[in-house]
């Protein structure tokens, strides 16, 4: 009996060590097997309770709406019906079908192709109620962006500075933040090759890594789009009258026009009206970009 | 506007499931103003001449976000 006990205590001490050291080895979160779960995960709705202002101005972002597109239509389906990433119905969708969410909604790396089906029937039955839910929320760039010098801790979170009695988590700071990098690891350097359907969609940062910077540029994303840390982020491209007005700042213009009698040659007398137009650019990036 | 092709021919293409790269960029670029000089015939014998200069934002065709509207007023001295 005494060697019984011995073998089944034997064994339950190589079981707990085994197991504890495949945990330590796959710090990984499970994948979430459902669009719901992975919404849950990625809730950033407790933020609220005391970041009521920033969570405010990230409402009316467009970060708080990823796969809705200029006046609130799903243009990711019109991708799913037609050319490279096309499929027959939602059902088939796999996260092969939606390199776009490398951007648009990167949570989609803890979910299974489940999820994606999900979010693939979604967009094409024209659902806006679900696809809403799906956004960059506070924990994709205060967690799952917030490192690139090896991987985030994803039960961190990180801020601007260490806070070491932050409520529920504490706030180990990342200068990633407040660094241009931060913006330009979703808005774009070009083509996206690793994927089987590679995508280009912005170039915003390659712009302003080959253009603006060696043109003598200081300013960083956040200084020009959140200044003070606002998380508004403009430009709302559905606010229309605001967007016209942030461009007319962005490129003033200076018109010049003539008119006059231009005579090539003898007898040939020509009137004309030349106008002469000079744009300039006060934007850290090109206009229009995408 | 940057102009894309698909990296297999030189066809410009539409869409980001099918760029990749750019042929030719036309977009405002920081730092470097664009000037453009127009030149218009007037019919003889015209004197006075409105001009008026648009320019506007058009992500997708008939989507247009004004921008700058200037309106000039000049005219040729009579002969």
């Amino acid at each position: 009996m005494s060697r019984l006990w011995i073998l089944a205590i034997s064994f339950m001490i190589v079981f707990l060590l085994a197991h504890g050291t495949a945990s330590a080895s796959d710090p990984s979160p499970k994948q979430a097997n459902s669009l719901q779960e992975l919404v849950d995960r990625f809730d950033s709705s407790s933020c609220r309770e005391c970041h009521e202002q920033i969570f405010s101005q990230w409402e009316k972002s467009h970060h708080s709406r990823s796969l809705m597109g200029i006046n609130d239509y799903i243009f990711i389906a019109s991708y799913l019906k037609k050319g490279p990433l096309a499929i027959p119905s939602g059902e088939k969708a796999t996260k092969k079908n939606f390199p776009c969410f490398k951007c648009h909604f990167p949570q989609i790396e803890f979910a299974t192709d489940s999820v994606a089906a999900e979010i693939a029937k979604a967009a094409l039955d024209n659902d806006k109620e679900t696809v809403r839910k799906l956004n960059i929320g506070c924990l994709v760039c205060h967690r799952e962006k917030a490192v690139v010098h090896g991987k985030p801790d994803m039960n961190g979170i990180y801020g601007n500075n260490d806070i070491k009695d932050h409520p529920e988590t504490p706030v180990r700071k990342s200068p990633l933040l407040k660094n241009s990098l931060m913006c330009g690891q979703c808005h774009g350097l070009g083509p996206n090759l690793e994927f089987e359907t590679p995508v280009q969609c912005a170039t915003l940062y390659g712009s302003y890594l080959h253009a603006y910077i060696p043109s003598g540029g200081t300013e960083t994303c956040q200084q020009c789009h959140m200044p003070g840390g606002d998380h508004y982020m403009p430009p709302n491209f559905n606010n229309r009258t605001e967007l016209s007005e942030r461009l007319r700042n962005a490129l003033p213009m200076q018109v010049h026009a003539l008119a006059y009698s231009f005579q090539p040659k003898e007898e040939d007398v020509r009137p004309m009206v030349v106008v002469n137009t000079k744009i300039f650019s006060k934007a850290g990036h090109r206009i229009p970009d995408g | 506007m940057p102009q894309a092709t698909d990296s297999r021919s030189n066809h410009m293409v539409l869409g980001p499931d099918k760029k990749l790269g750019l042929i030719r960029d036309t977009s405002i670029q920081p730092f470097a103003p664009k000037e453009e000089s127009i030149e218009i015939p007037l019919p003889q014998g015209l004197t006075n001449v409105d001009v008026e200069v648009n320019l506007s934002y058009q992500p997708r065709p008939g989507d247009i976000y004004p921008i700058h509207n200037i309106k000039k007023h000049v005219r040729i001295d009579p002969k």
